[in-house]
């Protein structure tokens, strides 16, 4: 039986950023597979290297940012080893990103059809202006605007429906891959939770494959069928969704997170914080990055990085599962 | 009026205006529109609503850093929403503010110790080494420690959750009785905001402090508030005990705000919702949520709901409260 080809392959990836107190590594040794037809959520506090991997995977990493390692390939292609004209060509046809502020990733000065127009013809050649505006039109109807705002300035959109019209430009080509990161952070819940259900419509429609951005729990649970959770730089866990509960056998930082966030309908309304504080990436404790927070810790974590492991099918990394009897 | 040895603000028709630039006339916009509401000693009534719903505007006019339009504000029995000067600032030592940004709320240049020794000295009279004493009892109070390192550190040095606390203990450096809290979490990561709702959890209890908890977040208004007030173009939609709202909500508005909280069970629909914000305009009549509501009729069109009490302590407005079990099927998706 063939294996079907993976839409985005991370292989080993770590991103450095060259920074006068030496090289900071934001993204460190990082796998991924993601599929057609999936969405995968990515979970991280501030600083946790989550938007670096993703400007890393669209090769949009600015001049003091390097991959220092690893392979990125989409649709099979290592984007690293793409000519100048390649990429130009393979982003946003293959691959496309939905930028976190949609207030910063428009251009003021243009019309939201300029904006749409432009992605359509640089792209071909050969397209005609009338049929540009046609396909605009369609993607307005995709995001459900109306379509006379096709003539508006961001300005004169509310911020839901400029998201929506970044999320337009990002589908506009029709790419195998989008990335995602925060596009509804700022928004109000019931506009978030509209726009949400447009990407899962249109994802049911396109069959593309997300990687999902985000600093929301329980945001990222509902959405993703798989989410992979960052904490300095690793992903400490990679696990299905739906086995995010606090029943189940988690990474101690997953765990934590999971006690940290108030559930709407629950019973019990505890809630418990992660004592400290996210590391500073200049200075990472020694072993796993998060053994002065996690209540676990024992001599190992502050020596050695545990190795990702298979626990109860899932990806971890934590020296607590290395026993077989280990257990949170 | 309610009793006021239990009663520590009341609030009675509470109207704000700001004026924005017309044609030729002023215009008004009224964010708050004749909002009543009471906040018991050692309680904490959640304030929810999405931006633009005046829930900000309600809370800084109750610390009266706005100064309302019409309406009356009554804290521990005396009114304050004309006091100003001298009664003004014996004011500031009642009611304190917590506010969103830690990044913005504090001062660069002074240290940490700066900040909390300004208000006790000019509201307290604490000086020498009993100020010393009272600046390192605050900040173990909250949580920042070791204390005498953290002291002579600038708010730079700090995380924003660290930030937050100090935030806390500058509010506490008064020794007030209510705080106001204006989304102290939404800037905060995950992590951390759990321990920030714990704290001010843990105030409540040893302080006595009541608090206006101001969010966008159903849960953690569950969660910390005793009561919710759910708010919408500036009008009360629904109040009750926080356990009875989530379980019982019975505003069309306060169901679309739950369903679209995730980690709800709800299952409507919301894709092609129209997220018009609601007419703030001076003179608006009907409620706020008519645009978007699929129950709306003509009389939701020309006036206002009055708040009723539904069941027990349980207050909505609605003029088809009676009607509302159709919205559970109902798709929320108007035409556009």
């Amino acid at each position: 039986m063939e294996e079907k080809q993976p839409v985005l392959e991370l292989q080993n990836v770590s991103v450095g950023y060259d920074s006068p107190a030496g090289m900071v590594q934001a993204v460190n040794d990082v796998t991924l597979k993601i599929y057609e037809n999936t969405i995968v959520g990515l979970i991280g506090e501030s600083g946790s290297g989550k938007s670096t991997l993703g400007n890393a995977i669209m090769r949009l990493l600015k001049n003091n940012a390097v991959l220092t390692s690893g392979t990125i390939k989409v649709l099979g292609k290592d984007i690293y080893s793409l000519n100048k004209n390649e990429l130009r060509k393979f982003r946003w046809s293959q691959m496309s990103m939905v930028f976190q502020s949609a207030m910063n990733a428009l251009n003021p000065v243009l019309t939201v059809e300029e904006q749409i127009l432009d992605v359509f013809l640089s792209h071909d050649k050969n397209m005609s202006k009338t049929e540009a505006k046609m396909k605009a039109k369609e993607l307005m109807d995709i995001v459900s605007i109306d379509p006379r705002y096709l003539r508006s300035y961001p300005h004169e959109l509310s911020g839901g429906m400029r998201q929506r019209v970044v999320i337009a430009i990002a589908i506009a080509l029709d790419p195998k891959l989008v990335i995602m990161d925060e596009p509804t952070t700022a928004l109000d819940v019931v506009v978030q939770r509209s726009i949400l259900d447009k990407i899962k419509e249109i994802q049911r429609v396109k069959k593309y494959a997300i990687l999902f951005i985000s600093h929301d729990f329980s945001l990222v649970s509902e959405i993703a069928s798989q989410v992979a959770i960052m904490y300095a730089g690793r992903f400490i866990e990679v696990t299905d969704s739906k086995s995010l509960i606090p029943s189940e056998r988690h990474h101690p930082y997953t765990q934590g997170l999971l006690r940290a966030i108030p559930h709407l309908t629950a019973e019990d309304v505890t809630i418990e914080g992660i004592p400290g504080n996210p590391p500073n990436l200049v200075d990472l404790p020694s072993g796993c990055a998060y053994h002065p927070r996690c209540p676990f810790a024992f001599d190992l974590c502050k020596k050695e990085q545990p190795q990702i492991r298979k626990v109860d099918g899932r990806d971890m990394e934590c020296h607590l599962y290395e026993t077989v009897q280990g257990g949170v | 009026m309610s009793d006021p040895s239990t009663v520590l603000v009341e609030v009675e028709d509470l109207v704000i205006k700001f004026p924005v630039r017309g044609d030729r006339k002023r215009k008004y916009i009224t964010p708050v529109d004749k909002v009543n509401l009471n906040i018991k000693k050692g309680e904490v009534l959640a304030l929810v609503g999405e931006s633009g719903s005046g829930k900000t505007t309600i809370g800084r006019a109750l610390v009266r850093l706005l100064k309302p339009t019409e309406g009356t504000i009554t804290v521990l029995g005396k009114k304050v929403n004309e006091i100003k000067g001298k009664d003004l600032k014996e004011y500031r030592r009642v009611a304190q503010m917590i506010f969103q940004d830690p990044f913005g709320s504090l001062n660069p240049v002074k240290t940490i110790e700066g900040h909390l020794k300004f208000p006790l000295k000019k509201h307290q009279g604490y000086k020498g080494k009993a100020l010393e004493e009272k600046v390192g009892d605050l900040l173990l109070q909250v949580g920042l420690t070791p204390v005498q390192e953290i002291r002579k550190k600038h708010p730079h040095e700090l995380s924003g959750g660290q930030r937050q606390r100090l935030a806390i203990a500058r509010a506490l450096a008064v020794n007030p009785q209510f705080i106001v809290a204006d989304e102290p979490t939404s800037m905060l990561d995950v992590s951390i905001r759990a321990g920030i709702l714990q704290l001010m959890n843990e105030l409540k209890r040893d302080l006595g402090l009541s608090y206006l908890y101001i969010t966008h977040d159903l849960a953690s208004a569950r969660y910390f508030g005793d009561r919710i007030m759910v708010l919408y173009g500036g009008k009360v939609m629904e109040i009750a005990e926080s356990k009875e709202l989530i379980k019982n909500p019975l505003n069309p508005y306060t169901r679309l705000l739950l369903a679209a909280t995730p980690g709800s069970e709800s299952q409507i629909d919301l894709t092609n919702m129209t997220n018009d914000p609601p007419d703030l305009s001076d003179g608006r009549q009907g409620c706020p949520f008519v645009h978007r509501c699929p129950l709306a009729t003509d009389v939701c069109r020309e006036k206002m709901p009055a708040l009723k009490e539904a069941v027990q302590n349980h207050f909505v407005a609605c003029h088809r409260l009676d009607e509302r079990e159709q919205l559970i099927d109902f798709n929320f998706a108007k035409e556009r």
